[in-house]
């Protein structure tokens, strides 16, 4: 008896008891939970597990970046919705990021006419669902531009309609291979020349333009490399037919929506971040750096973002990782996005809820995760060496 | 600071103006040439704004053959106001809804008033009685007609939405935020596993795992409201942001506290509950107050699931044949609403911010 007053005054004992406690009520809850899944599963008639991955979709994807048809299984489809949820989402942030930044240097301008249109334009879109600028993009897209047949050409080998911009693309071929090794070529180079340029600036002092000539590098390379082998590659040309156009490929108004959307909406917080972050940086670094002559945008540039940098870092990470949650509100104007194909199309055709949820849910952990553990070995490689 | 203080000195007292702007607006040549930029832009996006909603626009009348003008037809928000508001709730019943909002906003009231005696004991009461009282009166039973939720919508339903879900969110995030920073190995498990899980996955579909899966895990017969499922999935993702904003204020309150708690033979309840919550709250309430605007503007996604809220109504009232193409007035007309509210509520959560400093 003594033995077990002990046992409930005993903090450790205690804290086993209230642990094992919680773990047998998750216990039951989960049980609860699978016995009567399967029970209702039974019911409606519908067998469990992921063989339904290999059966044959059946379904049109209006926008495709992957050799998936309607014959393919359901597995190259959830690869669509995967790929068509990443090109939305990394294009949304390098472009978020970039008006983001702008907008956030704005808002601290001295120009209060500057900083005013900036500040508005945060508390705009930051006051305001994103499902709302998706809805309003979407719809303003598809009414302003006009039908197939009434398209505006450019060039007329391009053609804007309100089922998208239709553009040529190369036929697969050796000359197509070419060309994207020189793209790929152009991109190495430019990273060359950024760290050459660090290494240079940081030895002696010298500043090397390597932005522009990474500009040119990046530009000038492909020009080339098509104007002496991309007139040798077949193209694939749009042309009117029957009610649309066929050929080419379709960049379609969902695509666009979805990607300003998420443009205008992320640059707000972005901005916001960016604000935040120079803010962070003492003041004596920018008087440091006039007192060595260094003009405002140089000590911008050189002196003020990279330390506002370490301060950003993290949140930034947070606004990227709901580029890539929020990119998913492209269901609710049908861009062929992993909700949309996956939890939309694909579970209404094979009623496999349990199995299809939990494969999205695990895909965008999976994804959330690495870009989390990219940031933050970029967080740990920028961040300030304190002892 | 001491430039802003010499410009002031030199500045003459007389016809400073013209002067001022010259200082803040031509101060260089590249300080003009943005100035005349930004007001072009300005003037470039404003002045046919202003000529749409404003001018050209047309606000009396019933049908659209009232709308003449090239503007926007405010006619048709004025027709569609009823269902904007209370989506298809019926027209007679819609008192209760007004009398529902009005408990809520006395109760939100009260839940700020400082000088109210046992306010940690009434407050969280108070919120329990309002919340079931604003179930009766909106769904009936005991009295009062039956209104089924399918007739709920419109900005009734956002704010049904964000209040219950809000609401539910804030004792279970705390809980979760409790156990993240507990000595207990399973506990602390468990709440990171649950914050990070619905953190990391998006909220779109969280509701349809609420929508399609909630009535699959549940034993066959039991038919769970759609708008309760709705609530559960709002819920636990806000419980999982919620809690990060707790974490945040539970780790800014310094360690002396809980010692010196533990000094006085406090356990561990009765420190959290009188000496650690109430202050951490209180620093963490401004995050709070970000995180339930997040919760308002992502209530927008239960249209998704065909729950019409205030978004999801204005998108179907596009559908009505006798107001084809009156999509800019219904996405302004519901985009101003939202901007309104969270724009309201996030001045508040500075104001919160502001006065924090001077405790």
């Amino acid at each position: 008896m003594a033995e077990l007053t002990r046992l409930i005054y005993d903090k450790r004992a205690r804290e086993i008891f209230w642990q094992v406690v919680i773990l047998l009520a998750l216990v039951i809850v989960t049980v609860f939970i699978v016995r009567n899944a399967s029970q209702n599963m039974v019911n409606a008639g519908i067998a469990s597990g992921f063989d339904f991955l290999w059966r044959t979709s059946g379904i049109d994807v209006p926008f495709v970046l992957t050799d998936y048809t309607s014959n393919s299984n359901i597995l190259g489809l959830l690869w669509v919705g995967v790929v068509n949820t990443l090109v939305v989402t990394i294009v949304s942030i390098i472009a978020a990021t970039l008006l983001g930044f702008v907008v956030g240097v704005a808002r601290l301008s001295k120009n209060k006419l500057l900083s005013g249109i900036a500040g508005a334009f945060i508390e705009i879109v930051r006051n305001i669902p994103l499902l709302f600028f998706v809805m309003f993009w979407y719809s303003l897209v598809i009414n302003a531009l006009p039908a197939p047949r009434q398209s505006i050409g450019i060039f007329s080998v391009a053609f804007l309609n309100n089922r998208g911009l239709t553009i040529p693309v190369p036929v697969e071929g050796s000359a197509f291979k070419i060309a994207a090794l020189v793209i790929l070529a152009g991109i190495v180079g430019q990273a060359a020349i950024a760290i050459w340029a660090k290494r240079r600036r940081d030895a002696t002092g010298q500043i090397f333009p390597a932005w522009a000539t990474g500009l040119v590098l990046l530009i000038g390379l492909p020009v080339l490399a098509f104007g002496i082998a991309g007139f040798a590659t077949t193209w694939d040309l749009p042309a009117f037919r029957g009610f649309n156009f066929r050929g080419g490929f379709v960049l379609v108004p969902e695509f666009v929506a979805l990607f300003l959307a998420l443009t205008v909406y992320t640059a707000g917080f972005i901005a916001e971040v960016v604000r935040g972050g120079i803010q962070a940086v003492v003041k004596g670094q920018w008087e440091a750096a006039y007192a060595l002559g260094l003009r405002p945008n140089r000590t911008l540039s050189l002196v003020v973002i990279p330390q506002a940098m370490r301060v950003m870092i993290p949140p930034m990470t947070s606004q990227y990782l709901n580029v890539l949650k929020n990119s998913s509100f492209g269901a609710a104007i049908a861009y062929p996005d992993l909700v949309s194909v996956f939890v939309g199309s694909a579970l209404n055709n094979t009623g496999q809820a349990i199995e299809i949820i939990a494969i999205t849910l695990a895909i965008y952990l999976a994804i959330g995760l690495a870009v989390s553990g990219f940031m933050n070995w970029y967080n740990a490689k920028t961040a300030l060496v304190t002892r | 600071m001491t430039d802003v203080a010499a410009t002031d000195l030199a500045r003459p007292q007389g016809p400073s103006i013209l002067r001022r702007l010259r200082g803040d607006y031509f101060a260089t040549p590249v300080d003009a040439v943005i100035s005349i930029v930004c007001l072009v832009a300005l003037v470039a996006i404003i002045v046919p704004v202003l000529r749409w909603a404003l001018i050209d626009a047309n606000f009396v009348g019933t049908t659209r053959n009232d709308c003449t003008g090239g503007g926007a037809c405010w006619v048709f928000i004025r027709a569609r106001f009823g269902q904007f508001m209370y989506g298809l709730y019926p027209i007679e019943e819609r008192w209760r809804v007004n009398l529902a909002g009005l408990l809520l906003l006395a109760t939100v009231a009260l839940s700020f008033w400082k000088a109210m005696p046992q306010r940690g004991r009434v407050v969280p009461l108070m919120w329990v009685a309002v919340m079931l009282v604003g179930v009766w009166l909106l769904s009936g039973g005991l009295g009062l007609v039956r209104v089924e939720t399918r007739q709920w919508g419109g900005l009734m339903l956002t704010i049904f939405l964000s209040v219950y879900a809000g609401v539910l969110a804030v004792p279970l995030g705390i809980l979760m935020a409790l156990g993240r920073r507990s000595e207990l190995p399973v506990i602390r498990m468990l709440s990171t596993i649950f914050i990070e899980f619905w953190r990391g996955v998006p909220i779109i579909t969280v509701i349809f795992l609420a929508s399609l899966l909630l009535p699959l895990i549940m034993p066959a017969g039991w038919d769970i409201d759609r708008l309760v499922r709705a609530v559960v999935g709002l819920a636990f993702v806000i419980a999982a942001y919620m809690a990060e904003a707790v974490r945040g204020g539970l780790q800014a309150i310094p360690k002396g506290q809980s010692e010196a708690a533990a000094a006085a033979s406090l356990g561990y309840w009765t420190t959290t509950r009188l000496i650690v919550l109430p202050q951490a709250l209180r620093i963490a309430m401004p995050a709070m107050t970000n995180e339930f605007i997040a919760l308002v503007k992502n209530t927008s996604l239960v249209s998704i699931v065909s729950i019409f809220d205030l978004l999801g109504i204005a998108q179907a009232a596009l559908a009505d044949p006798n107001w084809v193409g009156m999509n800019n007035e219904a996405y302004v007309f519901a985009g101003s609403v939202y901007w309104i509210i969270c724009f309201g509520l996030s001045r508040w959560a500075r104001r919160l911010e502001g006065k924090k400093t001077t405790y």
